[in-house]
C-alpha cells in the first residue's frame, strides 16, 4: 500500500466525475481493486464531494432585475427623431446663412442705393440730356437725400413739380443742370469706392461665420451622439 | 420558458426578456458569489454587477451553456471584489460575541422551511463548508464551488473560469484534497439520510 501521488489523486477525482477516458478508467479500476490506499483516497474524495453537494442553497435576498435606468436604456424614440436632429443642424446652417446673407444684403442695399442712382442718373443725363425732369432733379436729389433716390425723384423735384413754362426753358434748364449733374455723379461715383471696402469685408465674414457656427453645431451634435453611444453600446 | 428565445430578445435590447433570465438564474449566481466571497452584501453586489455586465456584454454570448456564461460574469465580479477586499480589508461577516468570539451557528443562516433540528444541521453544514472554502486559494475555490456546489460539468466550469479543461480537472482535484482534510472533522454534521445513502454506495 503506497500513498497515492498527486497524479493518482487527480485521476481519482476525474474518475469520480466520470470524466476519464475508457482506457484510463479500466486501468484505474484495476489499480483501485489491488491498492487499498487508492480505494481509501477515492472514498474520501467521494465524501468530500457529497459534503459539498449538500451545502444548502440560499435564496437571493432580493430580485436582481435591471431597471431601464440601470441598463442605460432610454425610452424608445420614433425613427424620425435622429433624422430631425440632423435636420435641426442643417436648419441652423441655413438660418445662419440666410441671416448673414440678409444682413449682407441690407448693408449692400444701403450702399447700393447710393451707388446706382448717380450712375443711372449720370447715364441718363449723359445719354438723354434732353430729358428735362431727371436733369433738373439731379442736383436736388444728390444733395439732400442720397439714401432715397427713388423716392426723392418724385417729390423732391421742385423743378419737376413746378410746371415748366416752355420747352425751351426746360432745355435751358437741362443745359444749366447738366454740368452740376455730371459733377455730382462724379462725386457720388467716387464716394462708393470708399464705402465699398466694409461691404466687401462683411460679404466674406458673414458666410464664414455662418459656416463656422454650423460646423460647430454639427461637431457638438456628433460628439454628443458618440458619447451616448459609448455610454449605451446596445442602444 | 424558451431560454434561447429570451436570450435572443435580450440581445436585441429587450430588458423584460433579460429580467426573466435574471429571475431564473439569480439564485445560482447569488449562491456562487456567496460561497466565493463569504459575505452576503458583497455577494449581492457582485451578483448585481454580474447581471449588469452580462446585459451589456450579451452580444458576446455565442451559444452554449448560458448558465456557464452567466457564472463567468459573476466569477469575474467576485475576483474583482476579492482584489478590492485585499486592498481595503473589512471586518469578517461572522457575528461575534462581546468577547470577540465567533458565533458558531448563527441564526441568520437558518432556512425558515426546515424544522429546528434540520435548520441547525443545515446551518452547521453550511458554516463548515464556508469555513473550509475560505482556506482555499480563490482560483481553487471558484472551481470547487462551481463543480461541487453548483453542479456544473467540467466544460461548463472551464467556460465559467475561462481556463482549459485540464486546469479545471487539476484544480478541482487539488481543491477536493484540501477540503477533505478540513471537512473530516465535520463528518458527523452530514444529514443522517445522506450518511445512509453514502454507505449504500460503498
Amino acid at each position: 500500500m503506497t500513498t497515492p501521488s498527486s497524479r493518482d489523486l487527480e485521476q481519482l477525482s476525474t474518475y469520480l466525475d466520470g470524466q476519464l477516458s475508457q482506457s484510463d478508467r479500466t486501468r484505474l479500476e484495476i489499480r483501485i481493486k489491488s491498492d487499498p490506499a487508492l480505494a481509501s483516497a477515492l472514498e474520501e474524495l467521494r465524501q468530500t464531494r457529497a459534503f459539498l453537494r449538500h451545502t444548502p442553497q440560499r435564496r437571493a435576498p432580493h430580485n436582481f432585475t435591471l431597471t431601464p435606468k440601470m441598463a442605460g436604456i432610454r425610452p424608445p424614440v420614433p425613427r424620425l427623431v435622429p433624422v430631425l436632429s440632423w435636420a435641426s443642424a442643417a436648419a441652423m446652417l441655413l438660418f445662419i446663412f440666410t441671416l448673414g446673407a440678409g444682413l449682407v444684403g441690407q448693408l449692400s442695399f444701403g450702399e447700393a442705393a447710393t451707388m446706382p442712382a448717380p450712375n443711372t442718373f449720370a447715364g441718363n443725363s449723359a445719354a438723354a440730356p434732353a430729358t428735362a425732369a431727371p436733369a433738373t432733379i439731379a442736383p436736388v436729389v444728390a444733395a439732400p437725400a442720397p439714401m432715397l433716390p427713388a423716392t426723392a425723384i418724385v417729390p423732391s423735384g421742385g423743378a419737376a413739380n413746378t410746371p415748366t413754362p416752355t420747352e425751351q426753358a426746360s432745355i435751358m434748364a437741362v443745359e444749366q443742370a447738366t454740368p452740376p449733374a455730371v459733377s455730382q455723379a462724379a462725386q457720388l461715383q467716387s464716394a462708393p469706392k470708399i464705402q465699398q471696402k466694409p461691404a466687401n469685408i462683411w460679404l466674406f465674414i458673414w458666410p464664414a461665420l455662418a459656416v463656422l457656427l454650423a460646423v460647430l453645431a454639427l461637431l457638438v451634435f456628433w460628439l454628443n451622439k458618440r458619447a451616448f453611444q459609448r455610454k449605451n453600446p446596445h442602444s | 420558458m424558451d431560454e434561447s428565445a429570451l436570450i435572443l430578445d435580450a440581445q436585441h435590447g429587450d430588458l423584460q426578456a433579460f429580467n426573466t433570465l435574471v429571475l431564473a438564474y439569480q439564485d445560482v449566481l447569488y449562491n456562487t458569489a456567496l460561497r466565493i466571497l463569504n459575505d452576503d452584501d458583497q455577494a449581492a453586489d457582485a451578483t448585481q454587477e454580474a447581471f449588469l455586465s452580462a446585459f451589456r456584454a450579451l452580444n458576446s454570448y455565442r451559444g452554449g451553456s448560458f448558465r456557464a456564461w452567466l457564472l463567468r460574469t459573476v466569477t469575474n465580479a467576485c475576483y474583482a471584489e476579492l482584489r478590492r477586499k485585499k486592498r481595503r480589508p473589512t471586518t469578517p461577516l461572522e457575528p461575534e460575541t462581546a468577547d470577540g468570539e465567533e458565533v458558531e451557528s448563527p441564526s441568520w443562516l437558518a432556512d425558515p422551511h426546515a424544522t429546528p433540528e434540520e435548520s441547525l444541521d443545515q446551518a452547521e453544514l453550511e458554516h463548515a463548508v464556508q469555513h473550509c472554502l475560505q482556506n482555499l486559494p480563490e482560483e481553487f475555490r471558484a472551481v470547487v464551488v462551481l463543480a461541487d456546489i453548483q453542479g456544473l460539468d467540467y466544460s461548463e466550469v472551464a467556460i465559467a473560469v475561462h481556463k482549459p479543461l485540464g486546469t479545471v480537472k487539476s484544480r478541482l482535484a487539488r481543491a477536493r484534497l484540501r477540503l477533505r482534510a478540513c471537512l473530516q472533522g465535520f463528518r458527523e454534521l452530514l444529514p443522517s439520510a445522506f450518511r445512509l445513502e453514502e454507505e449504500s454506495n460503498l
